[in-house]
């Protein structure tokens, strides 16, 4: 039994787990990528899939893995391969090393948090949108257009909308206003995102296994995790049990284990909207402040491996 | 109309539309996603207008879709300026994603959220599936080192390819073959894919896979016609 966690160690989410993993004595391995250029990897790949990862201090048997969290970053943003430049033996390195354990962990038999392949649904922001809508949640409506008069239109139809990127770059959600009337004519470009903003309060629900770990977020920016001059208050509590399943099994549909589910309780009509389900969430940001423990749900997960499963069937 | 999604430098894309063009194909590059007129309303196919080949065109009038394109990249985006281009790319790619998945008509192959041709598989996991699936298979071994020498390369083989397209199958192999080709694209989920083996005989072993097949065959592009056209005659 050995959990491999993949990462910059000094990340939070990744560091929380970690620190967990520790706590419950699981034996664990972490394959820091600052140390992209001191890895080695072998893969035997067939029925079973096999080999190993040599860093500095460290040969970990792939084989002997049973759980893995990703929270991979762009290798080409890490700071040793940016200053060996394009092209260089580093940067070649550090693409084939991003490239043999994304391959590896798709394929694993262990458990995954989370694979790729599951994870890659957020990166189309409609498309999850429409996972989401077979889930009984509400979500907003929404059209993505190149055409300047289809957005006036949807604009003037629900008086209040807001924008934000089709895909996972530059993921922030902005409120439509007067003054960006005369940038409309920008859609024409690229397919741009606008949705009917739904008034109420905010709430994050991070999914880990069959656990479920809820925070209300109250604050008046379109955006709480860009709030600028807006306060930002974060508190733990409950939703309904049916939003708690329904969560359960939309994580469990999307083949994911753990997943950050974005909802928002309209305002006055009580509908539950879901706008979104982050699969890599950098949940810290609501632990350290709530106190939920969510990094121990999910090194519980982890140690226990493919074992501890006990997913709603979607 | 038929859309075959391409860059549209894609000389072999650009070469089969011209020999659908009886049956009103035509081709969607990313430029064409750079035009007004685009509506693409989740949950509401019979508002959504697309722009093919610089027409406008309803949603409904599309009955069939071949996708040749992987994803989008910066490097295509030629029109756009050029900081803007990696994130218009992704913006273009998962609205392709997101557009390509709700189409009512035939979609060769269907997207997914990481690869607009369907899955996004590498040899190593064609070959790990088939493996998993009972077909011999040969393995693939990997070293990824700092400066160091690469593996001796395996043997040059040149590749015995069955290739599927919705029911048929192509290929000078034994049928054997073929019935192992089809298990695999079952478990891949694809209607349409070139994959390779080591020989033509019975007990070859996998080598890997391609979503996209030679559509420079007659035969296999006869066949992608039929597959598309078939909903409509239904």
């Amino acid at each position: 039994m050995l959990t491999l966690l993949w990462g910059l160690g000094s990340e939070g989410p990744l560091a929380a787990v970690l620190r967990e993993l520790d706590r419950l004595g699981a034996p664990t391995s972490l394959i820091d990528q600052r140390e992209v250029l001191d890895t080695e990897i072998e893969l035997d790949i067939a029925a079973k899939v096999g080999g190993t990862v040599r860093t500095r201090d460290q040969v970990v048997d792939l084989a002997e893995v049973t759980a893995c969290y990703l929270r991979p970053y762009d290798w080409q943003d890490l700071s040793a391969v940016t200053l060996a430049g394009q092209n260089s033996s580093a940067w070649h390195h550090a693409a084939a090393i991003h490239e043999a354990l994304t391959c590896w962990s798709e394929i694993t038999s262990g458990l995954v948090v989370n694979r790729l392949a599951a994870m890659a649904g957020n990166g189309s922001k409609p498309y999850q949108l429409a996972q989401i809508g077979r889930f009984g949640f509400r979500v907003p409506e929404t059209i993505v257009t190149t055409d300047p008069d289809a957005a006036r239109a949807f604009w003037e139809q629900h008086g209040s909308v807001i924008y934000k990127s089709v895909s996972a770059v530059r993921s922030r959600v902005s409120r439509l206003e007067a003054e960006h009337f005369e940038r409309l004519g920008d859609v024409a470009w690229c397919p741009t995102q606008f949705q009917r903003y739904i008034a109420g309060m905010d709430y994050r629900v991070h999914v880990v296994g069959a656990e479920v770990f809820a925070c209300e977020v109250r604050s008046e920016a379109d955006d709480y995790r860009y709030p600028g001059a807006h306060r930002v208050e974060i508190k733990a509590c409950r939703v309904p049990w049916e939003v708690e399943d329904r969560c359960r099994r939309l994580t469990a549909a999307m083949q994911l284990f753990l997943a950050g589910i974005d909802l928002r309780r309209s305002h006055p009509d009580g509908e539950w909207y879901c706008f979104e389900v982050n699969p890599s969430p950098g949940f810290t940001y609501y632990e350290n402040t709530t106190g939920l423990p969510i990094a121990n749900a999910i090194a519980r997960l982890l140690a226990a491996g493919t074992n501890g499963l006990r997913h709603t069937s979607g | 109309m038929l859309v075959v999604v391409a860059n549209r430098c894609d000389a072999t894309a650009e070469a089969l539309v011209h020999c659908w063009r009886a049956n009103d194909a035509h081709l969607l590059s990313c430029e064409d996603l750079s035009r007004p007129g685009w509506r693409h309303c989740l949950g509401d196919p019979g508002v959504s207008t697309a722009v093919i080949g610089s027409r406008l065109v309803g949603i409904e009038k599309i009955t069939g879709v071949l996708s040749l394109l992987p994803c989008v990249t910066a490097d295509r985006l030629s029109h756009i300026l050029p900081e803007d281009r990696a994130y218009v790319a992704a913006e273009m790619m998962a609205f392709l994603v997101s557009w390509l998945s709700e189409l009512a008509c035939p979609v060769l192959n269907r997207p997914t959220p990481a690869c607009l041709m369907g899955p996004n598989w590498g040899s190593a996991q064609w070959v790990h599936a088939a493996a998993l699936a009972g077909i011999s298979v040969r393995p693939i071994r990997r070293r990824v080192v700092l400066a160091a020498d690469p593996l001796p390369e395996l043997s040059e083989i040149e590749p015995a390819t069955v290739t599927l397209v919705g029911d048929r199958c192509f290929g000078d192999v034994d049928r054997t073959l073929a019935m192992k080709a089809r298990r695999l694209a079952a478990v891949a989920g694809v209607d349409m894919v070139a994959i390779h083996f080591d020989s033509p005989e019975a007990d070859a072993r996998l080598l890997g896979a391609d979503l996209r097949p030679n559509i420079s065959s007659p035969e296999i592009a006869d066949a992608i016609l039929e597959t598309l056209e078939r909903s409509r005659r239904c």
